[in-house]
């Protein structure tokens, strides 16, 4: 190695030795399995907005339990410690979440469409003019509409449909007195079932509509 | 061109140090102070993350206190003014 080649790896020596210094500890640990998936499952039902607290106690836990670990076995105690308490945090944390991150739904059972179609049957007309002397009732609720198909045919298009009966619907409320500001339209397509696509019960009960309060 | 060498090897480790100058209680109180009143994820996990720091640098342990009194501030960065 020539000279320059020895200064210009003391110089990149230099320049890394205080960015390694505090790297965040190596997570990628078996023992750390439970509690990861744990977090991840309390995360993707909304923990980080609906049990803030609980949340980050868990990750935070995490990650002290991950340093013990890089330590070496010199504390198992603690090591055990720490993962149990993400773990329980992580639980609860999904608890939580479960609880407080969903929505208020009025469901619009009856509320049904033609066949590949975004127009209304007549027998809906009752349960939609139920709804709006509902909206009246609670008038400081804002609402989604939230339409939903079931699996059968392409996503895309169930996406499009359930996107043109949701505001179908919403149309229905506002010609019918609910202001528009209380109102707002999603289509889901299949992406939310609420029963099983594989039979024609629990399809019937995935197309639906509902008010999603929020 | 020793000269040269001579300051960016002082240099270097001094920029990626920027901030480090402060203890790892001041800049707990920081980062505590800059999350306050802030119930989001981010400055809750924040605030988790300057406590280790600041229990690691009573157990004598340095290195670890500045691990996680860095991840604190990132965690704090990101919760920004989400209040």
């Amino acid at each position: 190695m020539n000279r320059t080649m020895k200064k210009f790896s003391l110089i990149a020596m230099a320049a890394l030795i205080p960015a390694c210094a505090s790297q965040p500890p190596h997570t990628d640990i078996a023992q750390l399995d439970e509690a990861r998936a744990l977090i991840a499952k309390a995360k993707a039902a909304g923990a980080e907005q609906c049990a803030a607290e609980r949340q980050a106690e868990a990750v935070a836990k995490f990650y002290a339990a991950a340093h013990e670990f890089s330590e070496g076995n010199i504390h198992p105690d603690e090591q055990a410690n720490l993962v149990a308490a993400s773990i329980k945090a992580a639980k609860q944390a999904y608890g939580q979440a479960m609880r407080g991150c969903k929505p208020e739904i009025i469901a619009l059972e009856g509320v049904y469409f033609e066949t590949n179609s975004a127009e209304l049957t007549s027998a809906s007309i009752t349960v939609l003019d139920h709804a709006v002397d509902v909206l009246n009732k609670r008038s400081g609720i804002k609402v989604e509409v939230a339409s939903h198909t079931d699996s059968r045919g392409k996503a895309t298009y169930n996406e499009a449909l359930s996107a043109l009966r949701a505001k179908r619907v919403m149309d229905y409320l506002t010609t019918h007195g609910v202001d528009a500001s209380r109102l707002s339209a999603h289509g889901y397509g299949e992406t939310q079932p609420i029963a099983d696509n594989a039979t024609s019960a629990g399809r019937a009960k995935n197309r639906r509509v509902e008010l999603r309060v929020r | 061109m020793r000269i040269m060498i001579v300051i960016a090897l002082l240099i270097f480790p001094f920029t990626a140090s920027a901030g480090k100058f402060l203890s790892v209680e001041d800049r707990a109180e920081i980062v505590k102070e800059q999350v306050k009143g802030n119930d989001s994820y981010q400055a809750h996990l924040a605030r988790k993350l300057a406590s280790f720091a600041e229990e690691e640098v009573y157990q004598h342990d340095p290195q670890t206190a500045q691990v996680f009194i860095k991840m604190a501030e990132e965690a704090a960065a990101k919760a920004g003014n989400a209040k």
